[in-house]
């Protein structure tokens, strides 16, 4: 076991800043207190120059650590740079007016910060884990913080309601996955997945790993905000602040889609041919299912974001439809590795790009608020934003370059992420996905266009009540950091690509000589059964 | 040879070291050296120093971005002249930095290949010559000609300026088409921002419009060539092209007059690069932009729409005559048409008021004389004539531009008169005699040496002998046209009034002289074209020039089909005396309908000739109706075609888009209700929808 921690130093990391930040958040000194976000910052930076030197693991995607865990940190980054002020500010106003005084026992910084560290942590160890339990225990640390984060995150009751409901759904949700776990473990003894794939190589599939996998599978689709487990999210990401729906739109999808790849790789050893050209990665019952999930999700996602006047609601409705797009990736599987053939290398490089893309918008909003009749309310109806180019270019142009590479336009970085979905999927025979994907990607043109208009098109309504700027600085270089990142990767995205592209190979590609189900079975037991 | 050729030509010999050259043509490629390559990027660094100015405000005001294009296109002339003295005779290849280079296989054609990189042979070195040279002395030239509009105004000019000497410089040095074709695009593109410098100016817009799209239409003729050009021999660099075994042998098959074993498809790349060559040299039927490409400010004109950019078409076919040798119809067709816009565009320009306009006519006019000796074999006579008519004609424009500038914008030929007599332009008046003598095709000036190679040419070549007739014709037509503006504005008498940029009093404008940058370059371009001629004298058989496109592509020699006679007689000799009478007869008629006996600017005696009042005459003034016959022909029809289009895509094509817009609508509708905000029935979703889901798997499946 103990040599599972040359993989594990990044989580370290993050945990010991975790420790200090929580120390550091109940000091009665204002000037320490000041310092969990830098060294939260610290914590990350550290940890993703760490991930970079991780060694490759003997699991069944031997290089997904270092570029998961790097690409972590670094979204992270733009995240902590939002988070800056949501909990922490208006206490310390009134601390400052001398209203009220500093009270360890009712703030809510330490644990603020100390919950996105562990949420953090847990997303990390998602990426490093090798089994059923240890991925159980990785999902449920990078959930069960964001929960907490949601109900603090305002006073509204809205938050509190968010809260609740993102709890209670989510507990279904991973008693979902939990229960095909359990039955994961029932039909073939193990739980880890080299020995599961090992197991499920030699014996084929039975039905009680089948119906643990579907239940594992749909229990996820919570994480990733998909069909059928999306209902929460529209009523969470309005609920919460703006600085912790772009947390929710990225950890929770991440940690997701990490395990999805680990147990959609680790069932493709049933398959009978691994790793082959066409369609064949996964067995039939479970590339129907995820395909129906895709179909379904990009599809509800879409028609219901172009309702919405809400801009936090329709960003929460297109991170659904983002949901569907990325399970495209999944459905096509590793292909034979190289870049525009991976699905799974280009949803680990979707996932990197929707990271970066996401915390412009949700910044914009985040960067906006009115006085409202119990305190600061955020700005979030679509005519809020009408004429921002004009009176705040700053903020105005990083939503209008956000929302078109959100859309996916040419040459912006949304382009460069969706252009290998389509080229990957192509390659593994889902022309009827590949149709679905691009008719709601055509769709989905209408409400980012909406959110590009409002902005750059539109004069200001004379009308409408006056607006501040949030006086959070971070929150604005979050925002900038992110458009010019937006245009920044997608002219220098060649090594994120490359680095997605080793990530997504899977055990058998990286083999010199690609074999059936007998090399399998004698290249499992890599580490030898000490549990 | 006449005893005059034979005295000048010895003194010539003796006092310049012959740039002669025994290699034959198609030499082998040698790398050279890298400072070469150095050329064509100098005026780029002229583009960043308007840019940074044009940034800065402290600097905008100032005249650095003149001084800065000037120095950067002087030192590019610095280079080039050191490229030509180390030249030698040899073909260059200099590789600044690998551009393009897909492969999809190995062999012949399974690579398309185009570098940044420049082909150096003396074809080049001479366009680049009267390039760089010439763009260096009309921006200084427009240093003090542009400067009631220093500030933006001013960069802007001047950053479009050196970046058309960059687009051209990479036009004329590419070592592959398609980075000529980026040449190509970029002088059309800088072309298009010049002639709309006035953008406030409506005519300055719509005729900008105009040149930019009558040059896709050739655009598109000379893509295809390139792109055939491709498809047939596999590669787009010159070196190989030209080494082509299969390209050689259709050459001795076309020499031997075989051409029906040259497959269609290799002819027919020669007539689409023709096309491309005829809208950016304005040949007819594309030459209608060249005209109202006039109202850029003059440099423009003299430099662009004169001098070089409009010769890119004679270098496109100078650089692929072997292309254009293997087709049986292309090389007939470009000495036709040549012909007829010489005799069209002189017929218009001598019914012109507009001295500018005339000018424009005249350069139409001149290029079909360069098309022409292309077309009648005779590559040295056209580059000659290029050579020649950079020279004359950008000093024709320069002068045109000081009147302008001087008389507040009047280029009315019957409004200004006597400019001789004025104080301060007696510079302006000599060299505008100097260059219209080269163009009339006065004897021993340049413009009659250079003409004369052509016309006898066109004399003794077998079949082209009606070409001869008529280009002749036009020479007596140009020299009437030519000194019909030199008698009416610059000598006669003292008689004036202002153009409309003079918003005083009609009484109290004066004209003002030019200062010394443009009497500066005015005297440096008028000696320079009154000792162009020289040129013909030095360095071998067929002059300097001669020499020069003896070592380049664009050599031609097929032996003994030049060796005719006219009257019996050398062909050049005979036609010396022959072109200088007509030439002078011209000139005579010009002064004696303008000049002799005139008392006022408006009136002279051609007025009350009846021709002039014909309807011919009215016509001619009305250019033949070109344009309106192209509006007539192919605007309306387009625009009608377009009113159709545009009723389609309102009430169809987007009423079908509306339909399938309202769809997802209608979706998000129906599953609106779903979400309640009720977090049982969420729950009740959640479960639901997996039973949902494994109900569909487990059926599928």
């Amino acid at each position: 076991m103990i040599e599972r921690v040359a993989f594990l130093w990044p989580e370290i990391a993050l945990f010991v800043a975790t420790c200090v930040v929580m120390v550091l958040g109940l000091s009665r000194s204002l000037a320490l207190r000041r310092l969990c976000g830098p060294v939260c910052g610290i914590g990350l930076v550290i940890a993703g120059l760490l991930a970079l030197r991780t060694p490759a693991s003997p699991g069944i995607l031997p290089q997904l650590m270092p570029y998961a865990k790097a690409m972590i940190a670094g979204v992270g980054v733009l995240l902590l740079l939002m988070l800056g002020g949501t909990v922490d500010r208006e206490e310390e106003e009134q601390i400052a007016a001398g209203q009220r005084t500093f009270d360890a026992a009712r703030t809510n910084r330490a644990e603020f910060y100390a919950f996105f560290m562990f949420s953090f942590t847990g997303l990390m160890l998602c990426a490093s884990a090798d089994g059923l339990i240890w991925l159980f225990l990785a999902l449920e640390l990078t959930s069960l913080p964001t929960y907490v984060m949601v109900t603090i995150s305002s006073r509204s009751a809205r938050a509190q309601e968010a809260g609740v409901k993102y709890f209670f759904l989510g507990a279904l949700g991973a008693a979902i996955f939990l229960y095909g776990f359990t039955l994961i473990y029932g039909g073939t003894g193990m739980t880890r997945f080299t020995d599961i794939s090992a197991v499920l190589a030699a014996d084929g599939m039975n039905s009680i790993t089948l119906a643990g996998v579907m239940l594992a599978l749909i229990g996820i689709c919570f994480k990733i905000a998909a069909v059928p487990m999306h209902f929460y999210t529209a009523d969470v990401y309005q609920g919460a602040a703006a600085p912790v729906s772009a947390m929710l739109a990225f950890v929770p999808k991440t940690a997701g889609f990490l395990a999805i790849i680990l147990l959609t790789t680790m069932v493709s050893a049933a398959a009978g041919e691994t790793g082959g050209g066409d369609g064949g990665w996964l067995p039939e019952p479970v590339r129907v299912l995820l395909w129906v999930i895709a179909a379904m999700t990009m599809t509800v996602g879409n028609v219901l974001a172009i309702l919405q006047r809400s801009v936090k609601r329709l960003l929460a409705y297109s991170s659904i439809a983002h949901s569907g797009y990325m399970l495209v990736g999944i459905v096509a599987g590793p292909g034979d590795g190289t870049f525009t053939h991976n699905g799974l290398a280009a949803v680990l490089f979707y996932l990197l790009c929707y990271g970066v893309m996401n915390v412009g918008v949700f910044g914009v909003v985040a960067c906006l608020e009115r006085r409202g009749k119990d305190g600061w309310e955020e700005v979030e109806n679509l005519d809020d934003l009408r004429g921002l180019c004009k009176t705040r270019p700053l903020l105005g142009w990083s939503m209008v370059i956000c929302a078109l590479s959100l859309l996916g336009m040419p040459p912006l970085l949304g382009f460069w992420s969706k252009l290998p979905l389509f080229t990957s999927a192509i390659s593994a025979g889902e022309l009827a996905l590949v149709i679905v994907l691009a008719v709601n990607a055509a769709i989905a043109a209408y409400y980012y266009l909406g959110l590009v208009r409002a902005p750059l098109l539109t004069d200001p309504d004379p009308d409408a009540a006056p607006m501040t700027d949030t006086p959070v600085v971070w929150r604005r270089l979050a925002t900038v950091l992110s458009a010019s990142g937006v245009i920044a990767l997608a002219i220098a995205a060649d090594p994120f690509m490359r680095a997605s592209e080793t990530a997504g190979r899977t055990r058998d590609l990286m083999k010199p000589d690609r074999g059936g189900a007998d090399e399998h079975a004698e290249a499992a037991p890599v580490v030898p059964e000490d549990r | 040879m006449s005893g005059i050729e034979r005295v000048i030509q010895t003194i010539g010999e003796t006092v310049v070291v012959g740039a002669q050259h025994g290699g034959g043509h198609l030499a082998t490629v040698e790398p050279g050296p890298t400072w070469m390559a150095l050329a064509p990027f100098l005026p780029l660094v002229g583009v960043v120093i308007c840019l940074i100015c044009a940034l800065v405000p402290r600097l905008r005001t100032s005249k650095l971005p003149a001084w800065g294009t000037v120095a950067s296109l002087a030192v590019a002339f610095g280079l080039i002249l050191a490229t030509w003295l180390s030249l030698d005779g040899r073909t260059l290849n200099v590789h600044a930095w690998e551009w393009i280079n897909l492969s999809w296989g190995d062999g012949p054609g399974r690579a398309l290949i185009a570098n940044f990189a420049f082909h150096i042979d003396s074809l080049t070195v001479l366009w680049m010559l009267f390039v760089t040279g010439l763009g260096a002395l009309i921006a200084l030239y427009a240093v003090e000609y542009m400067e009631h509009d220093v500030g933006l105004g001013y960069c802007r000019f001047f950053a479009g300026f050196s970046l058309f000497v960059f687009s051209m410089s990479c036009l004329v040095m590419a070592d592959n088409l398609l980075l000529m074709y980026l040449g190509w695009e970029g002088v059309g593109f800088c072309s298009y921002l010049l002639i709309g410098y006035f953008y406030k100016k409506p005519s300055a817009v719509a005729a900008a419009k105009k040149a930019f799209i009558v040059n896709r239409i050739g655009d598109l003729g000379l893509a295809l060539g390139i792109m055939l050009i491709f498809v047939q021999f596999g590669t787009l660099e010159y070196g190989e092209l030209f080494a082509n075994e299969r390209l050689l042998h259709y050459k001795d098959l076309a020499l031997a007059g075989d051409f029906a074993q040259i497959p269609f498809n290799v002819q027919l790349i020669a007539l689409l690069l023709m096309v491309g060559a005829f809208g950016k040299s304005a040949q007819f039927p594309l030459y209608v932009w060249l005209p109202d490409a006039m109202e850029g400010p003059t440099p423009v004109s003299a430099l662009i729409h004169a001098a070089t950019m409009v010769t890119a078409g004679v270098f496109l076919i100078a650089r692929m005559f072997p292309i254009f040798l293997v087709s049986e119809h292309a090389l007939p067709t470009v000495a036709w048409i040549g012909t007829i816009t010489a005799l069209l565009a002189a017929t218009i320009g001598m019914a012109q008021f507009d001295i500018k306009r005339i000018m424009a006519y005249s350069t139409v006019s001149q290029l079909g004389y360069m098309f022409a000796g292309l077309g009648v074999l005779t590559s040295v006579g056209a580059a000659f004539h290029v050579f020649t008519h950079a020279f004359f004609k950008a000093t024709l424009f320069l002068c045109c531009g000081a009147v302008m500038h001087g008389f507040a914008g009047q280029l009315d030929l019957r409004k200004v008169s006597g400019l001789r007599s004025q104080k301060g332009w007696m510079i302006v008046t000599l060299a505008m005699l100097i260059a219209c003598l080269n163009l009339s095709g006065f004897p021993l000036t340049g413009g009659f040496f250079s003409k004369d190679m052509i016309l006898a040419e066109a004399f003794v070549t077998p079949g082209f002998r009606v070409i001869g007739w008529i280009l002749l014709l036009t020479a007596g037509l140009t020299a009437y046209y030519t000194f019909r503006v030199f008698f009416r504005v610059f000598v006669g008498p003292v008689d004036y009034e202002p153009g409309d940029e003079h918003h005083g009093e009609p009484g109290s404008f004066h004209p003002h002289p030019p200062g010394w940058a443009v009497n500066l370059v005015l005297a440096i371009l008028g000696v320079g074209s009154l000792l162009v001629a020289g040129v013909y004298f030095v360095g071998g058989e067929h002059g300097w020039v001669g020499s020069m496109i003896h070592d380049s592509s664009a050599h031609y020699q097929a032996d003994g089909t030049h060796a005719g006679t006219l009257f019996g007689q050398d062909p050049h000799t005979i036609m010396y005396y022959v072109s200088a009478a007509i030439g002078l007869a011209g000139i005579a008629i010009a002064w004696w309908l303008h000049y002799a006996g005139r008392t006022e600017a408006a009136t002279c005696r051609a007025d009350r000739l009846a021709f002039t009042g014909s309807r011919v005459a009215r016509w001619a003034r009305d250019k033949w109706y070109v344009d309106e016959f192209y509006d007539f022909l192919f605007r309306r029809p387009l625009w009608l075609l377009g009113q159709v289009f545009y009723f389609i895509d309102r009430w169809f094509v987007d009423g079908l888009v509306n339909v399938f817009g309202i769809l997802p609508r209608l979706t998000g509708w129906a599953v609106r209700p779903s979400q309640s905000g009720l977090l049982h029935g969420y729950a009740l979703g959640t479960i639901g929808g997996t039973a949902v889901l494994l109900l569909i798997v487990w059926l599928v499946t």
